[in-house]
């Protein structure tokens, strides 16, 4: 196994070596690179940067003359192939291709190009070098240049992290975990070189933790949402200050909700995840506002029992209350503990059957989807209760990314590119401690994807598409959101500072996206009536 | 304003004090309160500084609630006592509205009004909820006391 060294010659690198801790004794062409060997290529890692100047340069002359290059391939005789640079040498001579005026294009474009990395990892490029060098170049070239190349080297890192952390998921995968323990060694000598304060770096960073928690403690190893509930709370707070993704959840949950609402007296809406409450005043301000009056509204708040006999659900109820005495609304909160969605038992919300129920998920579903698919699995019971409170709506926002794969490379891929966006749609958040404690929250979330198994794994996202067909099978179907809600959404992201959030419609659906990447969806749903006839029929 | 009304004096004369009327403005507060009613926010707030008058008609929240629905048609009564309980219009035009107003001011079309205005609210009702929260004794369930959900608005636009 060849290893990487940080190399010293064009670049001046001043970091120390990697191999450092290595027990492995060092291969005698230490500096060649080892990903291009084993595609059968020898490059010098030294040299990469050149090489693929020199390759750009050859396919842009290949695209100007092709008839030279047909002629190339038909007759000309190339030795040592494998020598990938004095390769590309000869060729280049061949075409008598003529030096670049600026070669600094050359330098910035390879990241762009490269299919591996995507647009989410961009961010890398604006950012200041951390590593300071003293760069040594025959030609007098531009600080420009030498900036770029710098930054190129830095970018360079961070698509070697991904490549590394690809490999080592892929020998987490087959079991092979002394190589994948060598390759966290790596790696954590590898963000030494990158900038682990925004960009892949960070990301990086969280994800290697994961993965080495994830080798070091076995299959199934500890809960990673070891913090109380309390602490929870406080994250889910921060991360909901941060950044919009539940901002826009409770925006348009509420009016879809309210929209629903309209025309009744009694009102009550079920919360599968009570929190802090913060989804619920905009509603009751809403329905106070109301054309005709408010309703007597009922909120029935699910959460976690608390440790310390601290009645934190009733709390909420007391201040949601209060708000709710304010704005004259006739109001009644009713709390359920309960350590799990599926403990919980559609008796203990009391639902009156004269009134109109909505039943409010955020980001809670997912959390059903045990890892056996047998007929009554949680997921199945609980949609089933849900269906019999006859609701007249429910909404449903979960994160749009496919983290509950059986295969664990494919959980892994997408669950770096879907974080690396939501990091970056994060960097635009410039209020702290906010923005530090959402990261944490995130982290947690990545860690459990990442190194928890079995009913420990719980944040086990499924893009919109699997819940539209879960959903449609357990006898619901779509209300489309309408165009309030999208309008509403629109408004809410042009508030944030950052200017790459985005919303779509997909089919009556909205979801929030980075640059384009959905990274949370929000649907709305009612029960089939008919239902039952097709139940006893399958 | 003192001065001239003294230069005034003295130009016209003495037997011309009683023909010309002196208009002082303070002494017509209905007019004046219809000025300030079509200042913007900024202006509100430094006419708020001239006199001690001038600081009272300001903190009238009537004044703030024309600012918040200038460019909409008038909402219905039920807003006023929502609002009033949810911390009054002036907070709810400083923290919200004009935020909300000048960030959207970009792409703002004229339909946006009346939404910019509810979002405020709904925003507002938030920030509300928060500050209960604060307030609330058992001070464990908001970490600080500040409420924060309206921080977002706060800082400069980051374009």
């Amino acid at each position: 196994m060849l290893r990487y060294d940080s190399t010293s010659s064009s670049a001046g690198s001043s970091s120390g070596s990697l191999s450092s801790s290595s027990s492995s004794s060092k291969p005698p062409q230490q500096d060649i690179d080892g990903l291009l060997a084993g595609a059968g290529y020898k490059v010098r890692s030294s040299e990469l940067r050149q090489v693929a100047q020199r390759l750009e340069r050859l396919e842009t002359a290949m695209g100007n003359s092709p008839a030279d290059f047909s002629q190339l391939a038909s007759d000309a005789i190339l030795y040592n192939p494998s020598d990938l640079a004095c390769w590309v040498d000869s060729l280049l001579t061949e075409f008598a291709e003529p030096p670049p005026t600026c070669s600094s294009d050359f330098i910035v474009d390879p990241v762009n190009n490269q299919t591996v990395v995507n647009s989410a990892w961009t961010a890398a490029e604006p950012h200041t070098p951390q590593v300071h060098q003293n760069i040594t170049y025959d030609e007098q070239q531009s600080l420009d240049n030498q900036l770029t190349v710098v930054t190129a080297m830095e970018e360079d890192s961070g698509i070697r992290l991904v490549h590394m952390l690809m490999t080592c998921a892929e020998c987490v995968q087959s079991g092979d975990l002394s190589l994948a323990t060598s390759l966290i060694d790596d790696m954590q000598g590898l963000l030494t070189h990158v900038n682990t304060i925004c960009g892949i770096g960070k990301v990086a960073g969280h994800f290697i933790d994961a993965l080495s928690r994830r080798i070091f403690q076995g299959m199934g190893g500890g809960s990673v949402n070891g913090g109380s509930a309390f602490e929870n709370e406080i994250l889910y707070h921060h991360f909901y200050e941060a950044c919009p993704y539940l901002k826009f959840a409770h925006f348009t949950a509420n009016q879809a909700i309210l929209e629903a609402f309209d025309g009744h007296d009694c009102v009550h809406v079920v919360d599968f995840n009570l929190m802090h409450g913060l989804q619920w005043p905009a509603l009751i301000q809403a329905l106070a506002l109301r054309p005709g009056g408010p309703p007597l509204l009922r909120l029935t708040g699910i959460g976690p029992p608390p440790p310390d006999g601290r009645d934190s659900l009733r709390e909420i109820g007391l201040r949601l209350a209060e708000l709710a005495r304010s704005v004259n609304v006739r109001f009644a909160f009713r709390g359920v503990a309960a350590s799990r969605l599926e403990d919980v038992k559609p008796w203990m919300l009391q639902v009156n059957p004269k009134e109109a129920v909505a039943v409010n998920s955020i980001m809670q579903l997912h959390r059903l989807l045990g890892c056996e698919q047998t007929r009554n699995s949680p997921i199945d019971t609980v949609l089933s209760w849900i269906r019999g409170l006859n609701p007249k709506i429910m909404t449903v926002v979960e994160q749009e990314a496919n983290h509950n794969q059986p295969g664990f490379l494919d959980r892994f891929t997408e669950a770096l590119y879907y974080y690396s966006t939501m990091f970056d749609s994060l960097e635009a958040c410039r209020i702290q401690p906010e923005k530090a404690l959402a990261e944490i929250y995130i982290q947690r979330e990545i860690g459990n994807v990442v190194s928890c198994e079995g009913s420990a794994r719980v944040e086990r996202h499924e893009p919109l598409a699997k819940w539209r067909r879960r959903l449609s099978g357990a006898g619901f179907r779509a209300l489309r959101l309408g165009s309030n809600a999208f309008k509403q959404a629109s408004m809410l992201l042009t508030l944030f500072s950052a200017e790459g959030y985005s919303v779509e419609e997909n089919e009556g659906c909205l979801s929030l996206g980075w640059h384009s990447s959905p990274l949370i969806a929000a649907s709305a749903w009612q029960a089939v009536p008919a239902w039952d006839n097709h139940m006893s029929s399958s | 304003m003192v001065q001239n009304h003294r230069r005034e004096d003295h130009e016209t004369g003495g037997e011309n004090k009683e023909k010309r009327p002196k208009f002082f403005i303070n002494d017509h507060v209905d007019i004046l309160i219809e000025i300030l009613e079509r200042l913007d926010g900024r202006s509100l707030c430094i006419a708020a500084s001239v006199c001690r008058l001038w600081c009272t008609i300001a903190r009238n929240d009537s004044l703030w609630e024309n600012l918040c629905f200038r460019h909409v048609s008038p909402p219905p009564s039920s807003v006023r006592s929502v609002v009033l309980a949810l911390g009054g219009y002036k907070r709810l035009y400083t923290g919200c509205v004009r935020p909300v107003r000048s960030r959207l001011g970009r792409v703002r079309r004229a339909s946006w009004a009346r939404d910019e205005v509810q979002l405020s609210l709904s925003l507002f009702c938030v920030d509300y909820y928060e500050r209960l929260g604060g307030s609330n004794s058992n001070g464990r369930l908001v970490e600080k006391s500040s409420p924060s959900s309206l921080m977002f608005l706060c800082k400069p636009v980051n374009v």
